[in-house]
C-alpha cells in the first residue's frame, strides 16, 4: 500500500494522470469509464411465457440487447444517474404482438436485473 | 525537453512502478489467423495458422488466477485479426463479468454494423483500429484491394460511438509519409480524436522490404510532423510509445518514454504462453497457462524486463542517454540480443 501511495505521489510530482494512463504500444487505449449492465427477461403479462425479439434499449446511442428464446437480454450501457430504457416489440410478425413500454426510468446501480412483462396487443 | 525535475521524479516513478510491476494491461493472442496479409506483419500471420486459436475457457481459466486484478486491469484481445472469431461477445462479456476491463486491435476488415453493436453491448470499452495510409498506400501495405474502404467504414462506425475509447495508429513507411497532413484532415473529418504514429520494425515479413523503413531523415521528418500538429490541439496525435527518441520526447507525446513490457504489460499467447507484449521475442517466454499459474509467473519471473541492465551493451554501452531509454523498446531485442534491433535516437 505504501509503495502504491509513493508511486502517485512521485507521478504526480512529474507528469499527473498521464503517467497512469498508459497504452501499450501495439495494444488499444486505456479504458476507466463507468458502465451499467442490464439483463433480464421479458414475458408475457397474460401467459407468462418468454418473448423472442424484443429489444430493451437505454436512451445512449448504440446500447440495447434482443431477447432470445428464453427471453433473456443483456447488454452494457454507460452509467448516467438516470438511465431511460425503451422496450419494443421489433417483430410483431413472429410471436404474436405486444405493446410497447418506452418510459422506464431508474437510477441504476452498477449492474440490473429486470423482470418485464408486456401486454399484448 | 522535461525539466530537469519532472525528470528526476520521473525515473523514480519508474523505479516505483517497475518495483511494484503491477498486471494492468494483459494481451491475449486469441488467433493467429488473419484475413490480409499486410508487408508489414511482425507476426509472419497467414489465413491458416499454425495454431488454433485458444478455447475461451482456457484463457479464462488462466485469468481466473488472477486474485487481486488491478483497477484499470484491461484485457487486448489481438491477433492475428480477432474478428475472425465468432465468440469474442462471449468472451468479453466473461471479462466484465469478473470486474476487468477489455479492448480489441483490429484491421477492421471486418468491422461491419453489425458487429460494431454487438462487441459495444458486450461491453467493448476500447478500440484500435489500423489505417496505413490513404486509399492507395493503405491498400499497398495490406496487399488487398478494397482494404480502405473498408476500414473507412470500421472508421466511422468507431469513432462515432459514445463509448468507445477510440484510436487510430498508423505504420509510417516510405509511401505514406508524404500523405500524413491529408490523413489528418482525414480523421479529423471522421470524427477521430486521437491518432498515434508507428515505425515498422524489422520483424517478421517486414524484414525484407526496405521502402517500409524510413532513413533517418524521414523519420525525422515524421517526428517534426507529430510536433506540428500536436500545437494544433484539436486531436491528440502522437508517435507511439515504441522507442525513446532524444531531444523530441517532450513533443511527441505526454509523458516521457517508458517500456512497460513485464512492467505493467502481460500477455497470454496463442500456445498459452507467457510473455510482455506479443511482439516482443519469444525466447523472453516465461511460463505457459496450460503448465503455470500466470499470477505466480508474473510475479516472481520477468526479471529480465524489470532489470534491463543487461541491455546496457552493444550500441547502448556508451550512450549517454541510457539511462532515459533503458535499451529502447523491449521489442526491439531480436535474435542473438547483441544490441537493439533499431535505435531511434541513434536516428536523430
Amino acid at each position: 500500500m505504501k509503495r502504491k501511495q509513493i508511486k502517485t505521489l512521485l507521478g504526480g510530482i512529474s507528469f499527473t494522470t498521464a503517467l497512469f494512463v498508459f497504452q501499450a504500444c501495439y495494444g488499444m487505449p486505456q479504458d476507466m469509464q463507468d458502465d451499467v449492465f442490464i439483463q433480464g427477461k421479458v414475458v408475457s403479462q397474460s401467459t407468462n411465457l418468454p418473448i423472442e425479439g424484443i429489444k430493451v434499449e437505454s436512451d445512449i446511442y448504440e446500447h440495447y440487447g434482443v431477447t432470445d428464446e428464453q427471453g433473456e437480454f443483456a447488454f452494457y450501457t454507460p452509467w448516467v444517474e438516470s438511465l431511460r430504457l425503451t422496450i419494443e416489440d421489433t417483430d410483431p410478425e413472429s410471436a404474436g404482438s405486444y405493446v410497447s413500454k418506452d418510459t422506464v426510468l431508474i437510477t441504476p446501480e452498477h449492474e440490473l436485473f429486470l423482470n418485464i412483462a408486456l401486454e399484448e396487443n | 525537453m522535461f525539466s530537469p525535475l519532472k525528470r528526476m521524479a520521473f525515473h523514480k516513478f519508474r523505479r516505483a512502478e517497475t518495483r511494484l510491476h503491477e498486471l494492468n494491461y494483459l494481451f491475449w493472442e486469441c488467433t493467429t489467423r488473419c484475413n490480409l496479409n499486410c508487408l508489414h506483419c511482425g507476426s509472419d500471420c497467414h489465413v491458416d495458422a499454425a495454431h488454433p486459436d485458444m478455447p475461451v475457457e482456457d484463457f479464462l481459466r488462466a485469468l481466473d488466477t488472477i486474485d487481486k486484478p488491478a483497477r484499470n486491469f484491461i484485457v487486448a484481445l489481438t491477433g492475428g485479426e480477432p474478428l475472425l472469431r465468432k465468440d469474442l461477445e462471449t468472451v468479453g462479456m466473461e471479462i466484465r463479468k469478473r470486474g476487468m476491463r477489455w479492448g480489441m486491435v483490429s484491421n477492421g476488415h471486418l468491422y461491419d454494423r453489425k458487429r460494431h453493436l454487438s462487441l459495444l453491448n458486450a461491453g467493448m470499452g476500447a478500440l484500435t483500429l489500423s489505417l496505413d495510409g490513404m486509399e492507395e498506400s493503405h491498400d499497398w501495405l495490406r496487399n488487398r484491394p478494397g482494404s480502405y474502404a473498408r476500414i473507412d467504414q470500421a472508421i466511422g462506425l468507431a469513432a462515432n460511438s459514445e463509448r468507445l475509447n477510440f484510436d487510430v495508429v498508423t505504420c509510417i513507411h516510405q509511401r505514406n509519409l508524404e500523405e500524413l497532413p491529408f490523413i489528418y484532415n482525414y480523421l479529423q473529418n471522421k470524427g477521430v480524436k486521437a491518432w498515434r504514429l508507428f515505425t515498422i520494425i524489422p520483424i517478421g515479413r517486414a524484414k525484407v522490404n526496405p521502402e517500409l523503413h524510413l532513413s533517418d531523415n524521414e523519420f525525422r521528418a515524421m517526428l517534426d510532423f507529430i510536433t506540428e500538429y500536436r500545437k494544433k490541439g484539436d486531436m491528440d496525435v502522437k508517435f507511439s510509445c515504441e522507442g525513446y527518441v532524444g531531444s523530441y520526447e517532450s513533443k511527441v507525446r505526454d509523458t516521457p518514454f517508458f517500456c512497460r513490457a513485464g512492467i505493467n504489460i502481460g500477455s497470454i499467447l496463442i500456445d498459452g504462453s507467457i510473455s510482455a507484449c506479443p511482439n516482443i521475442d519469444r525466447s523472453f517466454i516465461q511460463g505457459n497457462i496450460y503448465k503455470d499459474n500466470l499470477q505466480q509467473i508474473w510475479q516472481d519471473k520477468f526479471k529480465a524486463f524489470r532489470d534491463r541492465r543487461w541491455t546496457h551493451k552493444g550500441e547502448c554501452s556508451d550512450c549517454k542517454e541510457y539511462k532515459e531509454c533503458q535499451g529502447n523498446g523491449f521489442h526491439n531485442w531480436h535474435g542473438d540480443k547483441d544490441s537493439p534491433l533499431v535505435c531511434h535516437k541513434g536516428k536523430l
